[in-house]
C-alpha cells in the first residue's frame, strides 16, 4: 500500500470511527443521522483506500439511506424495558470485546501480510454475486423484500388509523 | 507511511464495538437500532481488509462482495426495525 492510499485509509477510517462513536454516545435524532452519514462517508473512503471501489459506492448509498431513516421524524421514540443492570453488563461486555479484538489483532501474525489486487471490479462482483454465491444474494434479497413489504404494511396501518 | 492488516482490524473492531455498545446501552429503540449498521460496517471493513491483504490464491473480490451484501443487509434490517418500532408506537 503506497503513502497516498495509506493517508486516505487513516483519514477515512478516523472519520468513520468518529462518526460511529458519535452515533454510539451522542443523543438527538438529527445529530445521530448526520453522524451515521459521516460514518458512511468515512466507510466508503476506507473501502476506496483498500481497493474496493464498487463496495464503496454501494456502502455510501446504503448508509446515507440509513442516516435519512434514523433522522426522519416519522417514527415515535420507544423505550426498551431492559433493566439498567443488563444494559451496563452489555456495555462492559462491549468494552471487553474491544480488548479481546485488539489483543487478538495485535498478537496475530498479520503485520507481514502484503496487499495485492486492486480495481473496481463491478462485473466480476456481479458474476460472484449472481453465479458463485447466489444463495447469499437470494437471502439478502429476501431480507430486502421482507423489509419493504413490512414498511409498506406499517405505512398502511398508520394511514388507516388516522 | 503505510497501513497493514492490524490497523484494518483495529478500525473494524472499533466500529464493531461502537455498534455493540450502542445496541446494548441505548434505551431508545431507534438509537439501539443505529448500532446495527455500525456492527455490519466493522464486519465489512474486516472482510475487505482480509481479502486485500490475504495471501495469493484467495479471490480478492470476495471481500467486496461480502461488503456489498452487508451494506444492503444493514439498510434492510434498519428499515425493518424502524418499521416495527413505528408500528408499536402507534398503539
Amino acid at each position: 500500500m503506497d503513502s497516498l492510499h495509506a493517508i486516505g485509509f487513516y483519514v477515512s477510517s478516523g472519520v468513520s470511527v468518529i462518526g460511529g462513536l458519535g452515533v454510539a454516545f451522542l443523543g438527538g435524532r438529527m445529530l445521530r443521522g448526520v453522524l451515521l452519514a459521516i460514518c458512511g462517508v468515512g466507510l466508503a473512503g476506507t473501502y476506496v483506500s483498500l481497493g474496493a471501489g464498487f463496495a464503496a459506492i454501494v456502502a455510501l448509498v446504503c448508509y446515507i439511506g440509513c442516516a435519512v431513516l434514523i433522522a426522519g421524524p416519522r417514527y415515535r421514540s420507544i423505550q426498551t424495558v431492559i433493566g439498567p443492570m443488563w444494559r451496563q453488563l452489555g456495555a462492559v461486555g462491549a468494552g471487553a470485546l474491544l480488548l479481546v479484538l485488539g489483543f487478538s489483532a495485535f498478537r496475530g501474525s498479520f503485520v507481514s501480510a502484503k496487499p495485492f489486487g486492486d480495481g473496481f471490479g463491478a462485473a466480476d462482483i456481479g458474476r460472484l454475486l449472481f453465479a458463485h454465491d447466489a444463495l447469499a444474494t437470494d437471502a439478502i434479497a429476501a431480507l430486502v423484500l421482507i423489509s419493504l413489504v413490512g414498511a409498506y404494511a406499517v405505512w398502511r396501518v398508520r394511514e388507516r388509523s388516522r | 507511511m503505510t497501513a497493514n492488516l492490524v490497523t484494518v482490524f483495529f478500525v473494524a473492531g472499533a466500529l464493531f464495538v461502537a455498534g455493540v455498545f450502542a445496541a446494548a446501552w441505548r434505551r431508545d429503540v431507534s438509537s439501539a437500532l443505529a448500532g446495527i449498521p455500525l456492527i455490519l460496517a466493522g464486519a465489512g471493513i474486516a472482510f475487505v481488509g482480509v481479502a486485500r491483504f490475504a495471501g495469493a490464491g484467495t479471490p480478492h473480490l470476495f471481500g467486496q462482495e461480502v461488503a456489498v451484501l452487508l451494506a444492503v443487509a444493514a439498510t434492510a434490517l434498519l428499515t425493518l426495525g424502524l418499521g416495527i418500532a413505528g408500528r408499536e408506537g402507534t398503539r
